[in-house]
């Protein structure tokens, strides 16, 4: 116990004052107010956690600093916006994903050829380049024409901002199916799949001089081909089927799916940029954060081109969006029976989805990956992996694979947070850079690659910007002078780097990190 | 006599450094090789390159019959080849169940070679639940094999298994050393001539990057003059 004490010395010191402040800033506030503050707080903590955890697991094991983690958040509440607002535009766009990512899942093969040496000197230099080339220029003129029913954001009648509205109000109207004029199904299938096959096998050919020989086939991969194969056929098949059966579903199991289909996109992407754009660059650091850096100016500039650059909201789904008869609810049992929005909690009122849902699903994630990381071998050779990469590699385990897991479980939590944070703060082109810049102070005050300091880093920057806010609005009494100090709105985000600033002039690691 | 590992003449670089020169090593199945050298020479280089954990540009490596150079080092390592690095390299924060436990390749590895494990190294089994980081450098070099002898390899590649270890415990890991060579190959690096002479059978004298002598380990415990020039021992 002394060693413990000794050891952390000024590590308990800083929780203690951080203890005692949080305390202060308690007394000088209502009990309503302390509680919605604190829950308020709670909230902001958890979508921080989301994305700073996924950033963390990435740092830590990867070493790659993802500038366009923030990014892939906002993707997250965009694609979750699409699949609950609009469930014939995801439907639409099934087919055509699924063909262009099933060459993606030859990958064993692809490397087997492209390690085999059967293309050399100046061949391999330039079939890779060559071959993507063609291939995107393939896929861009099969997309082009390919129908998908979509909104307009340059008119206003049929931008998002106007479908979420209305949504809200529960029309939505969905516009009749897109139907194949330009292109003929045949030619499109055709040309989708031969762009994917392309465009797969010319990026294992460019990473193939970086890796070692693949000796080994997995045969899972053609298994993996045939079901994405099969999943493209099948959904266009199905296409007004699936289309009419989402479109009736209520809203709870549309965001459900919403939810689901924006952390498996979150995966998706997170996999896909993993193996294509990050592996060719881990002996470059510096190439590897420009990249991120550029992906995440690309990704926002795609956001715009598509969505629009206006901010729009999420309608809540049914469960957490009632408002009459018994509304606001005065326990949980009232609201559990009328689905209130909104419950009286100490004289205050408190937004059930954003101020007990969302710390709810927080701490549920902080839990899961945690049992994750330390009770399953994947968490283990995380663990392990994070601390000596060449020996867990030199035990026979596949390290480049539970890299390119761990890339994609951190951005899937991102997303995660993204369409948790749709129906909370609303959808904008910057939510994803003011998240990362909230996540990065959260990992500096928590420590860098530790994962419960990435959970206590977001809860100190939630609280501390809720309770600034707060006290932005009740004023703080300056003691031994009759001035009532309100901190104006820059104060939050200053107060937070102020934090970090002093935390790390403290603990140069952080809060809970370890010596590096 | 059959060869567990045959490396012929490996040419391996390290950034622009040309640090093996032509390196060749025989290790009979069933035996101890020992590696020795001057510090720098390129042993434990030549312990990386048969791994593939920094490949030979040139040469072959060939382990129980097979090419195995131009591999992937995890590929490599799951043919049967176990490594026990000079650093020790034991995680942290994973406790010494969990260090043994990783390195399973097939389901209850852990939970067959337990017994054997605990036979040759008594210790570890009272400090199972401490993580690596409460570990003194000699039960830290015991869990480092222990962890090589968990799946079924082959063959160990045991990198200056007596380096910072007090005579008591260099005599105990000599014992363990001797006792797993009758299951699996061994190849060590050892710095210390005299814990090489009583280990191996076999050896090869490495040299600025070159294999320069190998031959019978007793025919070079009688050749002062080779010892005295290559290794710098009396």
């Amino acid at each position: 116990m002394s060693i413990f004490l000794r050891k952390n010395f000024t590590r308990l010191i800083v929780l203690a004052v951080l203890a005692a402040l949080f305390v202060a800033a308690a007394g000088g506030m209502e009990s309503s107010d302390f509680v919605i503050t604190l829950l308020r707080g709670l909230s902001v903590g958890s979508l921080t956690f989301l994305v700073a955890s996924g950033f963390s697991l990435i740092f830590g094991l990867l070493d790659v600093l993802n500038l366009a983690h923030g990014t892939l958040f906002m993707i997250g509440a965009y694609i979750g916006w699409t699949v609950y607002v609009r469930p014939d535009t995801f439907v639409d766009l099934l087919t055509p994903l699924f063909l262009i990512f099933s060459g993606f899942m030859l990958g064993d093969v692809w490397a087997v050829i492209g390690t085999r040496g059967l293309f050399a000197g100046g061949m391999k230099r330039i079939l890779p380049w060559a071959g993507m080339l063609v291939s995107a220029l393939i896929l861009v003129g099969v997309l082009r024409s390919y129908p998908v029913s979509i909104w307009n954001p340059e008119d206003y009648a049929q931008s998002p901002v106007s479908i979420s509205y209305l949504a809200g109000l529960g029309q939505n109207l969905l516009p009749p199916p897109a139907a194949f004029e330009s292109i003929s199904p045949l030619l499109a299938f055709a040309g989708l799949l031969l762009g994917s096959l392309l465009l797969a096998f010319s990026l294992a050919l460019f990473a193939a001089g970086k890796q070692g020989l693949v000796s080994r086939l997995n045969w899972c991969s053609f298994a993996g081909f045939g079901a994405f194969l099969l999943a493209g056929i099948l959904f266009f098949v199905f296409n007004d089927a699936l289309t009419n059966f989402l479109a009736s579903l209520n809203t709870n199991w549309l965001f459900l799916i919403a939810v689901s289909v924006a952390v498996a996109t979150g995966v998706g992407l997170g996999a896909l940029m993993e193996t294509t754009l990050i592996r060719p660059l881990y002996i470059r650091p510096i190439y590897q954060l420009m990249l991120t850096l550029g992906l995440s100016a690309i990704g926002i500039e795609m956001v715009r081109a598509i969505w629009g650059r206006p901010e729009f909201t999420m309608p809540r789904p049914a469960f957490f969006a009632g408002t009459g008869e018994g509304c606001p609810a005065t326990s949980l049992a009232d609201w559990w029976q009328y689905h209130c929005s909104t419950m009286i909690l100490l004289d205050g009122r408190i937004r059930i989805y954003n101020e007990i849902f969302v710390p709810i699903i927080g701490l549920t994630v902080l839990i899961g990956v945690w049992i994750l990381l330390q009770r399953s071998r994947l968490g283990m050779v995380i663990r392990a992996g994070v601390q000596d990469r060449e020996m867990v590699e030199a035990l026979g385990i596949n390290v480049r694979r539970v890299f390119t897991l761990v890339f994609a479980l951190g951005v899937g939590l991102a997303a995660l947070g993204g369409v948790l944070a749709a129906p909370s703060i609303g959808l904008s082109n910057m939510m994803g850079e003011s998240f990362l810049l909230n996540a990065l102070i959260a990992l500096a005050i928590g420590g860098l690659t530790s994962y419960p300091g990435a959970a206590l880093g977001s809860l100190l920057v939630g609280l501390l910007q809720q309770f600034i806010i707060k006290y932005g609005q009740i004023g703080i009494p300056i003691p031994f002078a009759d001035i009532i100090f309100k901190p104006t709105p820059p104060i939050v985000p200053a107060s937070t780097i102020l934090l970090m600033v002093v935390v790390l002039l403290i603990l140069p690691n952080g809060l809970l990190g370890k010596k590096e | 006599m059959e060869t567990i590992l045959d490396v012929q003449d490996i040419h391996t670089f390290i950034g622009q450094y040309h640090i093996l020169q032509g390196v060749s090593v025989r290790a009979p199945k069933g035996s101890i090789t020992a590696l020795l050298g001057r510090n720098g020479a390129g042993k434990t280089t030549t312990l990386k390159s048969i791994l593939g954990l920094t490949p030979p540009r040139q040469g072959k490596v060939v382990f129980d019959g097979r090419e195995i150079n131009g591999m992937r080092s995890f590929d490599i390592a799951s043919l049967g080849i176990g490594f026990v690095p000079e650093h020790r390299a034991i995680f942290r924060d994973l406790s010494v169940e969990e260090n043994l436990k990783i390195a399973e390749r097939q389901k209850g590895d852990y939970v067959r070679k337990q017994e054997f494990i605990f036979s040759l190294f008594p210790d570890l089994k009272r400090l199972i639940r401490l993580p690596g980081t409460h570990l003194s450098g000699g039960q830290q070099q015991m869990l480092a094999i222990a962890r090589a002898l968990v799946a079924d390899n082959q063959l160990l590649l045991i990198d200056e298994p007596s380096e910072g270890l007090a005579p008591v415990l260099i005599e105990q890991l000599m014992e363990a050393i001797k006792q797993l060579s009758a299951e699996t190959s061994v190849v060590l690096v050892e710095q210390n001539f005299l814990v090489a002479s009583k280990l191996a059978e076999y050896y090869v004298i490495i040299e600025e990057g070159r294999s320069v002598k190998q031959g019978n380990m007793k025919d070079l415990a009688d050749d002062k003059a080779t010892i005295h020039r290559y290794l710098g021992a009396a």
